[in-house]
């Protein structure tokens, strides 16, 4: 059905499966080795950054809630799978150092060891409280999805039940990004402080699996996800529910004297995207092996936004573009691949000067191109739609003109 | 006649300015009823308040033949206990079609879970269509609503409170802006929809109010001045003084 009223939706499917297939094809476990196995990993976390960019997309572009929060979301999501991660890791380490020695361990000496290994590097050995469901894949992967939705419906119902809208709830989501990642930041939050968690690519019970094929996992995962996403956020999008999530963000008043509860419609979004963002955080991580609180810190959530607006925001596919565009550029300018540029009297190093140059194009965008990357389709669909020769397109001369549609 | 809205001694101040002055104001079933006053006499705040936009300082607002108080519900409950309210400056949502504004309005479930759920049936799709008909947009149901013409507009948003089947309809200068054509279709449009419930129309023109041909309360600072037929209050010498004779 979705398809069928939305074909923008089969368009996407098709090239997402395209590239997937492009890039199995030339990655180096299953294919020709064109593509490395760091850039495997790269392509897989930038779908990872386009799931995020989706779930930023359905709450500003369509429910005109700009959160600078979705990062920590994010970020959340990462730290729930890298604990089983780490864990399970070093559980299976110390039980095979314990298998030489001969007593077998007792279980408290198992965990004292396994404490001491993880947290060794802030000086503590005692397993943290928000450690205790460490030990079980399911349940940690249950907390990627309870953590961010639970945080976000708590500080989202009692930012919304008090009517803060706009920037005010803009910069309310950045106090609480910057909290979370200040609160991270200390050694006795339980989480190793500004040591993060590490080595998450080294996947338990995947040891004798090289790199390659780990990788190749990952992305097809990312790929999975991000279809999944794109599938459901064009069907909430779709129908009635995108219908007044849309009036929401044009005119919330009148949307609440029409009779719908606008906090509720709200809270149901912004809680549906953290979990979303929780997600795509999961799968991020592994891939890039290492999430330590500076990643929460609230530049990501910016460059979130900013992404979505350089894609072109109330249009799912806007966010993808943008999202993947700007963080492969991003890739590109800071990993030292593109050449400095010698003006004689100064060298443009562009690792220095691409948050330069990115934060020129944003402004640029916002002021010639409001509608982003996406602006392109409708200039391609425009060419294609009947030309009325400017005849009115109202009944009464007082209607606009068809120039003066868009 | 029974007694649909009724307001007991309200009392609403601004920074210690009296916008709404011990009113008490009532409506029976099936009324059209319209409201003028001078500017800053309190009529937008009168409609705030009945709607739940501003709360009173003291007052009672009682609902329906089961006496509800108002005042303790918040704008979208009251919105669904029957009250629609149209704005002065049309508010429509510019960006989606005419079919998608008026299904938004029906009347039915408004959670949000049974909205994402919402499949449209065939007696919806109807009921946007004898709406569309009803305010002369059938052949622009497709249409962007941003796109109507000024009157146009304000019509959608009377087919939208139409559409969410209030038993009050609260109306702030439907006609400002509008051609006399589309004044005269306006009034017929106000007319008809008082045949089931009740209007109350706030406004400025007396001309328009005369072609409404109904019950006419004058306020006046915060407070009724008069009440009557159009002719018995135009010819009330307090209503000179402070609104007519100026």
């Amino acid at each position: 059905m979705i398809i069928r009223n939305h074909p923008s939706v089969l368009v996407f499917l098709i090239l997402l499966g395209l590239f997937t297939l492009g890039v199995t094809l030339m990655s180096e476990a299953t294919g020709t080795a064109m593509l490395s196995t760091s850039f495997v990993k790269t392509l897989g976390k930038t779908l990872c950054l386009a799931l995020v960019a989706i779930a930023m997309d359905l709450v500003w572009g369509y429910c005109g809630i700009l959160s600078l929060g979705h990062f920590a979301f994010f970020g959340l999501g990462g730290y729930m799978i890298g604990m089983w991660l780490m864990y399970a890791r070093t559980e299976a380490i110390v039980a095979n150092a314990a298998a030489a020695e001969a007593l077998p361990p007792t279980p408290q000496e198992l965990s004292d060891s396994i404490g001491s290994q993880i947290f060794g590097v802030v000086g503590g050995s005692d397993i943290p409280v928000v450690w205790t469901f460490a030990h079980s894949l399911p349940l940690q992967l249950a907390l990627v999805v309870l953590v961010p939705g639970v945080l976000a419906l708590v500080f989202g119902w009692l930012a919304f039940r008090s009517r803060v809208a706009g920037v005010y709830l803009s910069i309310l989501t950045q106090a609480m990004t910057l909290a979370l990642s200040l609160y991270l930041f200390q050694n006795d939050s339980g989480l190793r402080g500004n040591n993060g968690l590490s080595g998450l690519q080294n996947i338990p019970g995947w040891e004798d699996v090289p790199q390659s094929v780990v990788s190749l996992r990952f992305f097809w995962a990312s790929a999975a996800a991000l279809a999944l996403a794109y599938v459901f956020s064009a069907w909430m999008v779709a129908g009635k529910f995108g219908s007044v999530v849309r009036g929401i963000r044009d005119d919330e008043a009148r949307v609440r004297f029409l009779g719908y509860n606008v906090e509720a419609y709200k809270l149901t979004v912004f809680t549906v995207t953290a979990i979303i963002a929780g997600i795509a955080g999961a799968l991020y991580y592994p891939q890039a092996g290492i999430i330590n609180p500076a990643e929460i810190a609230p530049i990501a959530s910016i460059y979130l936004a900013v992404w979505v607006a350089i894609g072109g925001r109330g249009r799912l596919y806007g966010a993808v573009v943008g999202a993947a565009f700007v963080s492969l550029v991003s890739t590109w300018f800071t990993g030292g691949q593109a050449p400095d540029i010698n003006l004689g009297f100064y060298t443009i190093k562009w690792v220095d000067w691409w948050t330069v140059l990115l934060g020129l194009s944003f402004i640029l965008v916002t002021l010639f191109a409001p509608k982003g990357m996406g602006g392109l389709v409708d200039l391609i669909e425009h060419r294609r739609a009947p030309d009325r020769h400017g005849a009115d397109l109202g009944p009464d001369k007082g209607s606009f003109r068809e120039a003066e549609q868009q | 006649m029974t007694t649909l809205l009724e307001v007991q001694g309200i009392s609403v101040s601004f920074d210690g300015f009296k916008a709404i002055n011990d009113l008490s104001f009532e409506i029976g079933a099936a009324e059209l009823r319209a409201i003028i006053g001078p500017n800053g006499a309190g009529k937008t705040t009168f409609m705030d308040i009945v709607t739940g936009k501003t709360r009173p300082d003291e007052g009672a607002i009682v609902w329906g033949e089961r006496n509800v108080n108002l005042l303790r519900m918040n704008e979208s409950a009251i919105a669904r206990a029957g009250i629609g309210r149209k704005f002065q400056r049309p508010t429509v949502f510019e960006d989606q079609s005419v079919f998608d504004n008026l299904l938004m309005a029906l009347n039915n479930k408004r959670s949000p879970l049974r909205v994402l759920l919402y499949k449209r049936t065939r007696t919806d799709a109807e009921r946007v269509r004898d709406l569309a008909a009803e305010i002369g947009l059938e052949d622009a149901l497709d249409r962007r609503a941003g796109i109507l013409s000024h009157g146009q507009k304000q019509w959608l948003e009377i087919g939208m409170l139409l559409a969410q089947e209030p038993r009050l309809l609260l109306v702030d200068e439907p006609a400002a802006g509008m051609t006399k054509a589309e004044r005269d279709r306006t009034v017929a449009l106000l007319r008809r929809a008082a045949r089931t419930r009740s209007v109350i129309d706030v406004e400025h023109d007396m001309d328009f109010v005369r072609k409404l041909d109904c019950k006419v309360t004058v306020l006046h600072e915060g407070a009724v001045l008069a009440e009557g037929s159009l002719d018995h209050v135009t010819r009330d010498q307090q209503v000179i003084d402070v609104y007519l004779g100026r």
